[in-house]
């Protein structure tokens, strides 16, 4: 067992630690190749925290990555109910829905800037059809704070992941249970509620956590189509990277810190929250 | 890119800092070229045997990088070198791992940046680190084609590259002037503007028709400085923007740039998505140039004394696209140029790199294909070459060579550079309401340590 987990964790410890390692490492101030050792000196947290806009950037990263993960989520609870039944058609769409899952975000940014821009496709359909006469009166949907171009990228490219995942934890459910209680005369809400959305929550909770977690970090997506400063924490980072002064390499490094820690706080609150949820229901008792 | 510079950073961690290494044939290598031991020809044979040259430049321009690959590549492995490309997106990164690696011990020999297209801040950097091969650029063969005589003025793009002393360390390599483009489908001759209060009146009119590229990007750094040579409230232009920040003090750089910062505020609500309330600064020229393109703004600034005949022929630009003289006496004039790094692992083959970037036929064939004017001096050619370097200049669109060659301007000091950066994020970017002159200086505080 020990033996079979070597390898993988070779390569998370090496790269993966190696790299939260040395990113503390320089957050604390150590940074010799740029003639900078100060270990540990917390200044370069203080200076990033008290920092114009700073809580701006992370009340927006962390909304950006919550709307982004709960309407993902509403969609693809019943797109995922859906796909166990029959019904015509059901094979073209079981594979039209992952279509995203194999087109790279960065294309998915692409086709965001090329519909949704004042310029884009939807945008000309309007001055096409007379709506419009000049691009500024199309609403802004990309570089705005309110990241509606953001939020959409997201959404776009994990709905079908989160339905594979929900999906695959419903196949395997038993279907008794809830063939029962609409026997004993439950509605479809009540089967859902109390007896499918148990069946289904180890599925939410792992689907939800890994988009969170990826959308807390993705740099590109709010990088091209965000609404400028304040900017989402991974874009403020990689300005702290660029700066032509190389002290604020310390502070990006901080901010990177910064990311990992809240991530990594929110998804192990989420993780205890299950766990109460699944003490309550009894179902942690029982198998352990 | 960031994942690159976590493992290389790793890596220098893991390696202990103390144990500087050099190549002993490449540290002997340097030493006597710069000395001047070495025949020419000894030189392209130690290319040859190191067989390739590692070049970092900015890759965002497909003509540039089809040249690169269709013209620049054949004509070294003629002579025994592979050209291996490495098309960053911000000449930054390759500084950067030129330092990382420098801070690991990674001596001449070690490294691997053999050559970087660059200039300005980057250049200061790497002069300022003490990482560049040495004084190389005088001793090529091909650098008859540049006027070093400092009794020349003709000559001060070649010596001082944003105010910093060249010293030879790069080579200049390709010219270019911060030109601005109307669109005449949405501009009329007569509307358009020759100074920044013709552009704020403009932009009255028509509100929001106009952006520029945020600072810290060069393009947006170089309309700024155009900005401020023109609010200068001494009238003296660009003059004491050469000045160095040791040189000028933080208290009479705020002095310079205080009109001209109190404008660029008055103009933001002006500038595109300003009338709904959040200005909008592309992020790098491609983003730009896409808003041009689709009618969002009307008029568009950057580096390109003939981007809009390469532009227009490849549809980055309508037909309708026209240069225009702006701002009257302050279009930013300058070259960049090709630098070796001091722990360069060819640097032989960098220099045969740097030599035929040089050559007529280089520099004729790129103002032919991709349109970037000569970095080598017209009247240090043959008569027949400067004519063949005349024959392949792409056309002008409503201005003449002429016009544009009467309202030059230099850049900026690369030392000012940096602080007015800070200064454009701080005072417009965050909308600080510190008094001005505490912006600044907290901007020039690391500059002036």
């Amino acid at each position: 067992m020990v033996a079979a987990l070597l390898p993988l964790g070779g390569v998370l410890g090496l790269l993966l630690g190696g790299a939260v390692l040395l990113a503390l490492a320089q957050s604390l101030g150590l940074a010799p190749w740029y003639g900078i050792n100060t270990f540990p000196d917390f200044g370069y947290f203080a200076a990033l925290w008290s920092s114009d806009g700073f809580w701006q950037s992370v009340a927006l990263t962390l909304i950006y990555s919550v709307v982004a993960t709960l309407l993902a989520l509403l969609l693809a609870l019943p797109t995922a109910t859906l796909l166990v039944r029959r019904f015509p058609g059901r094979a073209l769409f079981g594979f039209l829905y992952r279509l995203p899952l194999v087109v790279p975000y960065g294309v998915g940014i692409a086709l965001a800037v090329l519909m949704m821009g004042n310029g884009g496709l939807l945008s000309r359909v309007a001055a096409t059809l007379g709506w419009i006469s000049d691009p500024a009166q199309f609403p802004r949907l990309l570089n705005t704070h309110a990241g509606w171009g953001v939020i959409a990228v997201y959404v776009w490219k994990q709905l079908p992941f989160m339905v594979v995942a929900i999906h695959a934890v419903l196949v395997a459910a038993d279907r008794e249970p809830a063939e029962a209680a609409h026997l004993l005369g439950a509605g479809r809400w009540a089967v859902f509620r109390h007896i499918t959305l148990p069946q289904i929550a180890p599925g939410i909770v792992s689907a939800t956590l890994i988009c969170f977690a990826f959308n807390m970090g993705a740099f590109e997506a709010p990088f091209i189509l965000g609404g400028g400063y304040p900017d989402t924490l991974p874009v403020l980072a990689w300005r702290y990277f660029n700066d032509a002064d190389y002290a604020l390499q310390l502070r990006g490094m901080a901010t990177v810190v910064s990311i990992a820690a809240l991530t990594g706080g929110l998804i192990l609150a989420w993780l205890l929250a299950y766990r109460a949820y699944e003490r309550r229901t009894g179902r942690l008792g029982h198998d352990r | 890119m960031i994942r690159l510079a976590q493992v290389l950073l790793l890596s220098c961690l893991l390696m202990p800092a103390a144990l500087a290494q050099t190549d002993p044939a490449a540290s002997r290598f340097q030493a006597d070229f710069l000395d001047g031991k070495l025949a020419w020809d000894s030189v392209l044979e130690a290319a040859r045997v190191e067989g390739e040259v590692q070049f970092f430049y900015w890759g965002g321009d497909d003509n540039l990088n089809i040249w690169m690959d269709s013209i620049v590549a054949p004509a070294l492995a003629d002579l025994g070198i592979t050209l291996r490309a490495s098309r960053i997106t911000g000449t930054k990164d390759a500084v950067d791992l030129v330092l990382a690696e420098a801070g690991a011990g990674k001596g001449i020999g070690q490294g691997s940046v053999d050559a970087i297209w660059l200039n300005g801040e980057n250049f200061f950097t790497l002069k300022q680190q003490g990482q560049l091969f040495g004084s190389f650029a005088q001793a090529l063969p091909n650098s008859v084609h540049f006027e070093w005589d400092e009794a020349d003025p003709r000559s001060t793009l070649n010596l001082r590259d944003f105010g910093t002393p060249t010293q030879s360390m790069e080579l200049p390599w390709s010219g270019e002037q911060y030109v601005c483009v109307a669109n005449r489908a949405l501009m009329s001759t007569d509307q358009t503007p020759s100074d920044f209060a013709g552009l704020s009146a403009y932009l009255e009119a028509n509100p929001g028709k106009f952006t520029y590229v945020k600072p810290p990007h060069y393009l947006g750094n170089t309309f700024v400085q155009q900005v401020l040579y023109a609010f200068n409230p001494d009238g003296t232009g660009a003059a004491p923007f050469q000045n160095s920040i040791a040189e000028l003090g933080a208290d009479e750089l705020a002095r310079l740039i205080e009109p001209g910062f109190t404008y660029l505020r008055a103009l933001e609500p002006l500038l595109l998505g300003g009338p709904q309330g959040a200005t909008r600064y592309p992020e790098d020229g491609a983003a730009a140039d896409g808003l041009f393109r689709n009618s969002e703004i009307h008029l568009t600034c950057g580096f390109g004394l003939y981007a809009v005949a390469t532009k227009r022929a490849n549809g980055s630009y309508p037909d309708t696209a026209e240069e225009i003289v702006f701002p009257v006496g302050n279009m930013i004039k300058n070259k960049s140029y090709l630098a070796i790094p001091g722990n360069a692992p060819n640097p032989a083959a960098a220099l045969v790199l740097a030599n035929y970037m040089a050559s007529v036929d280089a520099q004729v064939t790129r103002l032919e294909l991709v349109g970037y004017p000569a970095g080598i001096d017209p009247w240090r050619l043959a008569p027949a070459d400067a004519a063949r370097l005349e024959a392949a200049a792409p056309p002008h669109f409503g201005i003449t060579p002429a016009e544009l060659d009467a309202n030059i301007a230099p850049d900026t000091n690369a030392s000012l550079v940096d602080v007015i950066e800070a200064v454009w994020l701080d005072y417009i970017e965050r909308g600080s309401d510190q008094p001005f002159a505490a912006i600044v200086a907290r901007a020039a505080a690391p500059a002036l340590q």
